[in-house]
């Protein structure tokens, strides 16, 4: 027989209370009423060899009761009714998770995991199960189950060595939390297949560098009975410093000399502190002069590296002064500014300072990145079929536009442009039903009592979305002196993008083919209203922009494994050319390259527009400090301990089997019930002892 | 005849067994059958008169009654005499006797207080049967019941009525009675002490000073149980004391060794107090037959008489 709680045998010490009590001359119910006890002291209780020889049967009941509680307590089994465990119970599954992050490229850390999965793997018997997986931002399985099984035991570790030293770390950011995740609920899957499932095992090859994600793992319920075992991997080398492009200053286009700005991070446990970083060429050299930085250990710098000047293929960034260089570089794409244009049928003098003109032509954005330009075009003059293939946005506040023109303008809409229509009167109702395609519809000018505002404004449309936090959705300060009426079932499709506080609608989208027009039904001038002088028009203005068309601000870089966006326009398929030369070639229904496996300067071709992106090394990855000893912990996973010793796991084993022996066969229960069988028996046994006692007593008081 | 040989020719004689003494109901015949051989006793009185037998003549000095002059001898002589007497009077005896509870304790089938009775109704039946008057002043923590001494019909049956009253009272007090007795009895006499003087000692001393200064004489009987002495249990009990009922577990066996060397303390400090007073006391063990205790008083009455003549004189 075994205990499964030894200790609580213990409490069969407490079968020395009884006999201990038995021997203790029992503090008598009986007095004696005695001339005077001013002689007598009292006595304390004392042991009495009569009394252990009375109530001898009581005290063997009194004994045998608590033995057999303590006996119960101690959960005792029969180790040999326990069930012979086969094969499948007794076999481990162990998934080796193996780290293929940019940050494995130091020197010497793939080596040492190589070296690690090897005994991992060599610790399994012929009948245990396991499965490698490579993790970055994936989790790829470079050995399954399935292929694990299926390989005979004497060959299985050749084929996961040959299978490893076939791959390398790759330069994505790792996911170690989804990738645990994934390894467990592997695992978890194949359990569901068995009946008594046995140990479940994950070991964590990896540099466990402070900047893996883990976050994942907050939310995550941890199977139960999973191992988590981590084969940490240290680093040669512990400096290492990475650079990474961040975002241009809001203040660059006013610096006298243009420059790009980096980040350069140095790791906590790393003995350098001084870098350099300079614009370099692929192919060794440096095009300008460094750039001196001075990094403490754990922190980040933001260094500006100025441009050169006739310099011709500026394409990388390197830091210099680093043992480990796999974060070394950073690739940077310099903007190019666009020239957009906006085509205005207005009339009215560029120097009218009370037209819709004046203000439009001062808050139209003109950057570094983007040149707007306004084309004016009087209401009889129409445009040359270029200048309106070229506007992204057509602006119409002509009351009287000449019918030709308004055709020319519907077939733009129909062709996917976008047009802004602010009347400056009522009399523009035929420009509207010519721009529609309708008859004219009613429109009234009405000029509010004191003033109007905007009410109801739809702040899930992209025009106003920018505006949807309530720091920015008031936009009760503009008051609005005149506007129009329009009757909006007389539009097909229309929809009030805003109305007034009257209920009126401020703001129509109608739409017309696969384009739109927007009719704004007050003017920003201010003989009409406070907008243009609002803080709200300039952002409208861009928001407007962006709504009628052109991409919206492209990311400065991208990151290895970020899918680049391919913007496919026009049914032409898109091409992208990686760093080193190879092309691919997408369908034209491709919206984005999963591709970018590999930092550098990817090429993209769709149609006949082609433009460059940046991709580089996550910034996690430069964090390369070990992690934390207890992060996993910190996040609920089940024992992230060092490697196990065996002979704990042998006794971990028999005393989950025991565990499991114990709970089947339940002896405890017929000890208590026996115990308290035992316990009535004393009860009635010490009652009829009493009762007789007192009989005698009774008797020999009568008898005297 | 000499002490020895008074006490082996009674302790020859069939002396009565106390228990087959107390089987007799009736405290009066209980008396009787003890007084039975001794009713031939005498007593002189302790005043001295002018009546009955002149005893001697003494100097006169300043101060005497001129009364008791010999005018004979005075004119025989010329010289001025007094003349003494022996006045044989009555006794006066007065029983001070303990009706506390612990006299009610009793191991041998009767108690204490029993035996004490018997002891005092036979001195009582005694000196009635002589003549003497006896009274009678009974307590326990205060004075329950005061007979004065007379010598007249239905006196001892009162007094055998005030003998039988069961024990009571939470306490005794020794010195009290004594005090009120002297306070009540003006004339002198005799004083029998009838206790198991089981009580704190600290006035007795004084109180028996009292008496004996007041010219009484005194007797103490200090009655006791001979398990009192001895302690003689096996079985460890509750102990409760039956005056103050105090309860104290006792392992007799254990407490032993303590409880005889204090006994013995406290008898041999109450005897220690009538040596000093010149008191008579007699230590009366409830298993010894009465008829020992009248014995040794009267054995000590003769011894006193014959001692001290002088103190019977004024």
């Amino acid at each position: 027989m075994s205990f499964l709680a030894p200790l609580f045998l213990l409490g069969t010490l407490a079968l020395a209370a009884p006999i201990v009590f038995h021997l203790i001359r029992r503090t008598t119910r009986e007095r004696k009423v005695f001339s005077s006890v001013m002689f007598l002291l009292p006595s304390p209780p004392s042991l009495t060899q009569r009394s252990r020889l009375q109530h001898l049967l009581l005290l063997c009941l009194r004994c045998l009761a608590l033995g057999l509680l303590a006996l119960g307590f101690a959960r005792p089994f029969w180790r040999s009714a326990a069930p012979s465990g086969g094969s499948d119970a007794q076999t481990r599954r162990v998934v080796v998770l193996v780290d293929v992050s940019a940050s494995l490229r130091r020197t010497g850390l793939w080596d040492q995991a190589k070296a690690r999965v090897d005994s991992v793997l060599g610790t399994l018997g012929p009948g245990d199960e396991a499965s490698v997986l490579l993790c970055s931002r994936q989790v790829t399985p470079l050995l399954s189950f399935e292929e694990w099984k299926a390989c005979p035991p004497a060959e299985r570790l050749p084929l996961a060595r040959g299978r490893l030293a076939a791959t390398a770390p790759g330069w994505e950011d790792d996911r170690l939390g989804d990738a645990l995740i994934s390894a467990a609920e592997t695992l978890a899957e194949t359990d569901a297949q068995k009946k008594s499932p046995g140990p479940r095992q994950i070991y964590l090859v990896s540099d466990l560098k402070a900047g893996s994600r883990l976050d994942s793992l907050q939310a995550y319920d941890w199977p139960k009975n999973l191992e988590l075992h981590l084969e940490p991997l240290r680093a040669q080398n512990p400096t290492n410093a990475g650079v990474q492009l961040v975002a241009e200053s809001p203040d660059a286009d006013r610096l006298a000399t243009p420059s790009v700005r980096v980040r350069v991070s140095n790791a906590a446990d790393s003995i350098r502190e001084q870098f350099r970083v300079a614009w370099t060429r692929p192919q060794g050299g440096d095009l300008g002069p460094a750039v001196d930085v001075y990094v403490p250990p754990g922190q980040s710098r933001v260094v500006a590296v100025p441009v050169p000047a006739r310099a011709a293929d500026l394409r990388q960034i390197t830091l210099r002064g680093d043992d480990e260089d796999f974060d070394n570089t950073a690739y940077v794409v310099p903007a190019e500014q666009q020239h957009w244009s906006i085509l205005y049928f207005g009339g009215e003098a560029l120097d009218d300072a009370g037209s819709p003109l004046y203000f439009l032509e001062r808050a139209v954005p003109n950057n570094p990145h983007l040149a707007v330009t306004i084309l004016t075009r009087a209401a009889a003059v129409g445009a040359t079929p270029a200048e309106l293939e070229e506007a992204k946005l057509i602006v119409v506040t002509n009351p009287a536009l000449a019918p030709p023109i308004a055709a020319d303008l519907r077939r733009q809409m129909l062709a996917g442009k976008t047009i802004l229509f602010a009347p400056r009167s009522a009399e523009s109702a035929s420009t509207l039903g010519r721009l529609l395609g309708i008859a004219a519809p009613t429109l009234t000018d009405l000029r509010a009592a004191d003033y109007a505002m905007f009410g109801d404004i739809d702040f899930r449309h992209p025009l106003f979305a920018p505006f949807a936090d309530p720091h920015y959705s008031d936009f009760t300060k503009i008051h609005i002196w005149n506007y129009r009426r329009l009757q909006l079932d007389a539009l097909p499709g229309a929809r009030a993008l805003a109305r007034f506080d009257s209920g009126d609608p401020a703001l129509v989208e109608v739409g017309v083919g696969s384009g739109r027009l927007l009719v704004l039904l007050t003017g920003w001038n201010p003989e009409d209203s406070q907008l243009a002088v609002s803080s709200k028009f300039v952002p409208l203005l861009d928001s407007l922009l962006e709504y009628a068309g052109g991409p919206a601000d492209e990311p400065s870089q991208y990151f290895v494994g970020d899918p680049l966006p391919l913007h496919p326009a026009g049914g032409a398929p898109s091409r992208v050319v990686a760093p080193d030369g190879t092309a691919t070639q997408l369908p034209a229904e491709a919206a984005s390259f999963a591709g970018a496996r590999t930092p550098g300067i990817y090429l993209l071709e769709n149609g006949p527009r082609h433009w460059r992106v940046a991709v580089n090394v996550a910034a996690s990855e430069s964090r390369t400090e070990p992690l934390a000893p207890d992060q996993l912990e910190r996040y609920g996973a089940p024992g992230a301990a060092s490697p196990p010793d065996p002979a704990r796991a042998a006794e971990r084993r028999a005393l989950l089997a025991g565990a499991d022996a114990e709970s089947r066969q339940k002896l405890w229960r017929w000890l208590l019930g026996a115990a308290l069988a035992v316990l009535l028996l004393e009860s009635a046994l010490a009652g009829w002892t009493t009762r007789r006692n007192e009989a005698t007593v009774a008797a020999e008081g009568t008898h005297s | 005849m000499s002490d020895r040989g008074e006490s082996s020719q009674l302790r020859s004689a069939a002396l009565i067994d106390p228990k087959a003494l107390m089987g007799i109901r009736n405290l009066e015949l209980r008396a009787r059958v003890v007084v039975q051989g001794f009713w031939n006793g005498l007593h002189r009185s302790p005043n001295h008169g002018f009546s009955v037998e002149f005893t001697e003549y003494r100097q006169y000095t300043p101060g005497d009654d001129p009364r008791y002059l010999d005018w004979r001898v005075y004119a025989r002589s010329d010289r001025s005499f007094v003349k003494k007497f022996e006045d044989e009077t009555n006794l006066r005896c007065y029983l001070l006797f303990d009706q506390s509870r612990s006299m009610a304790y009793g191991s041998a089938g009767y108690s204490k207080g029993q035996y004490a009775a018997t002891l005092a109704a036979t001195l009582a039946y005694f000196l009635h049967i002589q003549g003497d008057a006896v009274g009678l002043l009974s307590f326990d923590e205060a004075v329950r019941e005061y007979l004065p001494a007379r010598h007249r019909p239905g006196q001892l049956r009162q007094l055998m009525l005030a003998l039988e009253k069961p024990a009571g009272g939470r306490s005794t007090d020794l010195a009290e009675p004594i005090g009120r007795l002297a306070a009540l009895v003006r004339k002198r006499g005799l004083v029998a002490y009838v206790s198991d003087f089981l009580a704190p000692l600290d006035r007795l001393e004084a109180g028996l000073l009292t008496l004996t200064a007041c010219g009484h004489e005194v007797t103490v009987f200090q009655v006791l149980d001979p398990a009192e002495l001895s302690l003689p249990f096996e079985q460890a009990t509750q102990f409760e004391d039956a005056e103050t009922a105090r309860r104290i577990y006792v392992d007799p066996v254990a407490a032993r060794r303590d409880y005889v060397p204090k006994f013995e303390t406290h008898c041999a400090a109450v005897r220690a107090i009538c040596q000093k007073l010149g008191i008579g006391h007699h230590r009366v063990s409830t298993a010894q037959p009465l008829e020992l205790a009248l014995f040794e008083f009267l054995q000590e009455r003769l011894r006193r008489g014959r001692r001290s003549p002088a103190r019977r004189r004024a």
